[in-house]
């Protein structure tokens, strides 16, 4: 008698289809986060703040209530929704554009007030859905359609390392990196995200994670040269681990 | 037995789930499917399939919608 090892999560909505590019990892990110979902429970009791970029599909694909927050601004909706309604689980899903740059004050403001929500942001080193233009974590030397001899650091500077970042803030009770480059990296992202959310569940403060993925169209890649990019020039800079964890006394 | 149950409609043929397969029982379909792309599908003749649903696990268009091990 065979058991069944893999379903497609039943927060899903019916008859989705994600519409991202072929080899796109957002579809591995959704996926976990609505497997986390349901592994806790959180369909009828989840409010979702989602942003712009690639990420704002996930209204199409989730069966949850879904607000939907002008460029960078998903962090501040989500601190009213939770403020105005503190026993709602609430949590967004922001691309690296959207969370480190454009929305980058709200980010950071809610992670130093302690806010008791959760963060996902994915990080794949550009602003994808525009058409790969130059962001916050565009790796010195990558070439973008607007820093088409490469990102130089005397006029660019340095490439923004979010999950450190957020680590330093006094607010936050768990900050992680994962990536999804190959299966064991995309078995310890879900890990990550659960912990995360079990942290806001907890209301032990703001939780985030930080996840590498590929961005094969506008890398201009195979979806398989993509995950080789990821692991062989984006976990070099961006390492992946958990920077800070509250209850492991994991400090910065 | 161990199978997977892979809806083509879904696969947009990046082949990730191909180089995932430890006993390289996925390949790519001579069917073209309604997004104009060569799905993969499943090829198993001796019941290798270990149910370990890596290639579910990889797939970002949830194209491979079910694993059954044992």
């Amino acid at each position: 008698m065979a058991t069944q090892v893999f379903k497609v999560p039943d927060i899903m909505i019916d008859g989705f289809k994600f519409g991202f590019c072929p080899g796109c990892d957002h579809g591995v990110a959704m996926r976990l986060v609505a497997e986390c979902l349901d592994e806790l429970n959180l369909q009828e009791n989840t409010i979702c703040a989602s942003a712009i970029g690639c990420s704002v599909c996930i209204y199409d694909y989730i069966n949850v209530d879904t607000i939907e927050a002008p460029h960078g601004r998903a962090i501040a909706e989500a601190t009213g929704v939770k403020r105005a309604k503190p026993d709602k689980f609430v949590f967004t899903y922001q691309g690296d554009g959207d969370f480190a740059s454009i929305g980058l004050a709200e980010s950071m403001h809610a992670a130093l007030r302690g806010e008791k929500i959760s963060a996902i942001c994915i990080n794949n080193t550009n602003y994808g859905m525009t058409g790969g233009q130059l962001g916050p974590t565009t790796m010195v030397g990558q070439v973008t359609t607007t820093s088409p001899t490469g990102r130089n650091l005397e006029y660019y500077g340095y490439p923004m390392k979010i999950a450190e970042q957020f680590a330093l803030c006094d607010g936050v009770a768990f900050s992680a990196r994962v990536s999804l480059d190959t299966v064991p990296n995309i078995r310890k992202a879900k890990a990550a995200i659960k912990k995360a959310f079990e942290y806001q569940i907890k209301g032990l403060g703001f939780s985030f994670v930080e996840i590498l993925s590929s961005c094969p169209t506008n890398w201009r890649m195979t979806p398989q040269k993509a995950h080789d990019r990821v692991r062989d020039e984006m976990m070099k800079v961006f390492v992946p681990g958990v920077y800070k964890d509250i209850l492991e006394s994991k400090q910065v | 037995m161990s199978h997977i149950v892979i809806d083509d409609k879904q696969c947009k043929a990046c082949y990730l789930c191909i180089d995932e397969c430890p006993k390289k029982l996925i390949k790519v379909s001579d069917k073209v499917n309604n997004l104009g792309a060569r799905p993969v599908e499943f090829y198993d003749p001796n019941g290798e399939c270990l149910g370990c649903a890596m290639c579910a696990t990889r797939c970002p268009d949830l194209a491979i919608r079910e694993v059954y091990r044992g």
